[in-house]
């Protein structure tokens, strides 16, 4: 299997990341673009950026899965599945003792829970809100004024915290802007704001319940206060990934490199 | 007549192609006849009496069209299959002209007839059903044969005597189409009906507005096979109100889901559990009918016997998986499913929970949910 490259191209909601693999599943390059209006063009340039990076031709890439809520729109993927699986993929091959994936996405959140192999067993995902996804700080960043790396520095987790609103966004910025009117320290309203999202994905974990090791993807998993924040609440400690948001890429890959390798086979049967 | 047909093609082609007439075309044309049509509220009620007074039961469970009217009268959190409903009766639709049955399905059910009846007021007659909450014992059968003793009488008042044959009739013809709906409903078990998800239950909801004669000639022509088709699919067993969405429906199709079996109250928890004898007095017939259907969230059953049978119904369809396909605000049901959902996660079985309003079209965030639970269901049917 020399010289073989299998691609996951995920499309989210907020970032389009790439991933590509040699056969033997070694990462040869990944890249995160934001989505824009076109989830099509968006694929497009970043699997040429990524196969720029890894210094492969396209014609190199023997299978590509694409994922993410705009998976249908990537025509040069020879298959689809979706995030959700590929998220169990992607952490299983980054960490073999995962039982639990927690996905917090742009625009979902999702528990996964996997087997010994990756597959997935059971999921939850939020319901038609963007409560506890990376929608949620998006929009609160904006009302603080600060951007996304502002919001997601470390923060003191015995602080004070302001009560927010763990149900609905729209309610919730109304509280931030009630909050910003009394004067409470943004500090405050930042820790609220990640302990409303971590009491959001603990009401969808305890639903679900968790089985092995515990692996974050998704590009919240940068915010270190809200991961120390879910550490205590979960009383574990999580595995985070080097590049969170491209775990589901990762994982894209690897379902090609199987298809692939089932197909063979399947052909020698 | 009814074949397999490509699930690409239109939701009215689908009935065109099966036979089926529009409903709303169907009842207009009725109604043009002089038939007497009766708007029936979900979801159980004595049918056979009505068509015993040659009253014609058209059954209001969603009709399309948005809420708005409604909406002036109902709380936010009324399920849709009410607000739907209202909103039907507000159109005074010229189909409906021997006034709306409201039976005691639900709380909601219920206070809307008496809201439709002292509030808001139609021109046409209300009648309201409350069937026994709870099983079969002494005196639910008591309660029973009363309310149906009652609800015959105040027939009775308005369009004359009962003519005790048409009752025998109408027994008769009720236990045809239930003989055939149980054959039907066990051959989409084992494989021995080649239709689509779609095709499945248009068939089976056509009863909802269909005279029974013509439902009866419907369900005459369906092809049995003699032999099971051979599928590759993954099979599902759905619970819940009503069928999935249209859309829905074909989605599953062009994924490689089958429903195989069900547990809905729009169609199998209407169908007796097991065959029941020809009809004798048609009192006890009646009586007898209500008690042998599935266990039901709205008719106050026990949740052990309601786990007993979907557990068997499971097994006996072979589904790789249950979906449970739930109305939002739905009372009685979601009682019910936090303890279905853990009971069944329990035992290993792949459980997905979708939330409709009775909305034209799926989310995409429902779409990943289906499409990850196909991929659960193909990853159980590879191995």
């Amino acid at each position: 299997m020399a010289d073989l490259y299998f691609s996951g191209v995920d499309v989210g909601s907020l970032s389009t990341d790439v991933s590509i693999i040699d056969h033997g599943g070694k990462v040869l390059s990944e890249i995160v673009i934001p989505t824009g209006v076109n989830g099509s063009e968006a694929a497009e340039q970043a699997f040429n950026a990524a196969l720029k990076l890894a210094d492969l031709t396209r014609d190199s890439i023997t299978g590509i899965t694409a994922t993410g809520y705009g998976r249908a729109s990537v025509a040069f993927a020879t298959g689809k599945t979706t995030e959700i699986s590929c998220h169990g993929v992607g952490a299983h091959h980054l960490f073999p003792k995962t039982g639990t994936v927690i996905d917090i996405g742009g625009q979902d959140s999702k528990v996964i829970q996997i087997d010994r192999q990756g597959r997935m067993l059971d999921f939850t995902m939020n319901d038609k809100c963007a409560a506890g996804t990376g929608r949620f700080l998006e929009v609160m960043a904006n009302r603080l004024d600060l951007n996304l790396d502002e919001l997601s520095s470390p923060l003191n987790i015995e602080g004070d915290s302001a009560p927010i609103s763990s149900t609905c966004t729209v309610f919730a910025e109304s509280e931030v802007i009630s909050l910003l009117a009394k004067n409470t320290p943004r500090k405050e309203i930042v820790h609220g704001l990640q302990r409303s999202i971590v009491n959001r994905i603990w009401s969808m974990v305890t639903s679900i319940g968790i089985e092995g090791e515990v692996t974050l993807t998704g590009g919240v998993a940068h915010n270190k206060g809200l991961v120390a924040l879910l550490e205590e609440k979960l009383g574990l400690t999580l595995n985070i990934p080097e590049n969170p948001q491209t775990v589901g890429a990762l994982g894209g890959a690897h379902i090609a490199r199987r298809t692939y390798q089932n197909s063979l086979e399947a052909d020698s049967i | 007549m009814l074949r397999f047909s490509k699930h690409e093609i239109t939701i009215n082609e689908i009935i065109k192609n099966m036979n089926i007439p529009d409903r709303s075309e169907y009842l207009k044309g009725l109604a043009q006849t002089g038939q007497k049509i009766m708007g029936v509220l979900p979801a159980l009620y004595p049918r056979e009496l009505l068509w015993a007074f040659d009253i014609h039961a058209a059954e209001i469970w969603d009709p399309p069209g948005e809420i708005l009217h409604a909406n002036a009268h109902l709380q936010t959190t009324i399920c849709p299959v009410v607000k739907k409903s209202l909103e039907f009766i507000l159109k005074e639709p010229q189909t409906i002209n021997a006034g709306y049955l409201f039976p005691h399905t639900c709380d909601s059910l219920q206070n809307l007839g008496t809201q439709v009846k002292d509030l808001i007021g139609v021109s046409l007659p209300i009648y309201t059903f409350y069937n026994p909450k709870g099983r079969f014992n002494n005196t639910t059968i008591k309660y029973y044969q009363d309310i149906l003793i009652n609800f015959q009488s105040i027939l009775e008042a308005s369009h004359g005597p009962l003519e005790p044959e048409k009752l025998k009739a109408a027994c008769v013809l009720s236990h045809k189409i239930d003989t055939y709906l149980m054959v039907i409903q066990q051959a989409r078990m084992t494989d021995h009906l080649s239709l689509s998800n779609h095709e499945y239950f248009t068939l089976m909801r056509a009863q909802e507005y269909l005279l029974p004669q013509d439902y009866l000639s419907l369900l005459e022509q369906v092809n049995i096979l003699e032999k099971p088709a051979e599928f590759s699919r993954a099979r599902l067993m759905v619970s819940g109100i009503l069928p999935p969405l249209p859309e829905i429906l074909v989605f599953l199709d062009e994924l490689g889901v089958s429903i195989v079996a069900d547990d809905l109250l729009a169609v199998s928890r209407r169908i007796p559990k097991f065959a029941m004898d020809p009809p004798g007095s048609p009192l006890d017939y009646l009586t007898d009918r209500f008690f042998v259907l599935p266990p039901c969230s709205t008719r106050g059953g026990d949740l052990d016997e309601r786990v007993h049978y979907l557990s068997n119904r499971l097994k006996e369809s072979k589904a790789h998986g249950l979906l449970f396909d739930m109305v939002k605000f739905c009372e009685p049901e979601l009682f019910d499913h936090r303890l279905l959902v853990k009971t069944f996660r329990e035992r290993k079985t792949p459980v997905l929970t979708l939330e409709t309003e009775l909305e034209d079209h799926i989310s995409g965030q429902d779409k990943t949910r289906i499409e990850a639970f196909t991929e659960r269901l193909f990853e159980i049917v590879s191995t």
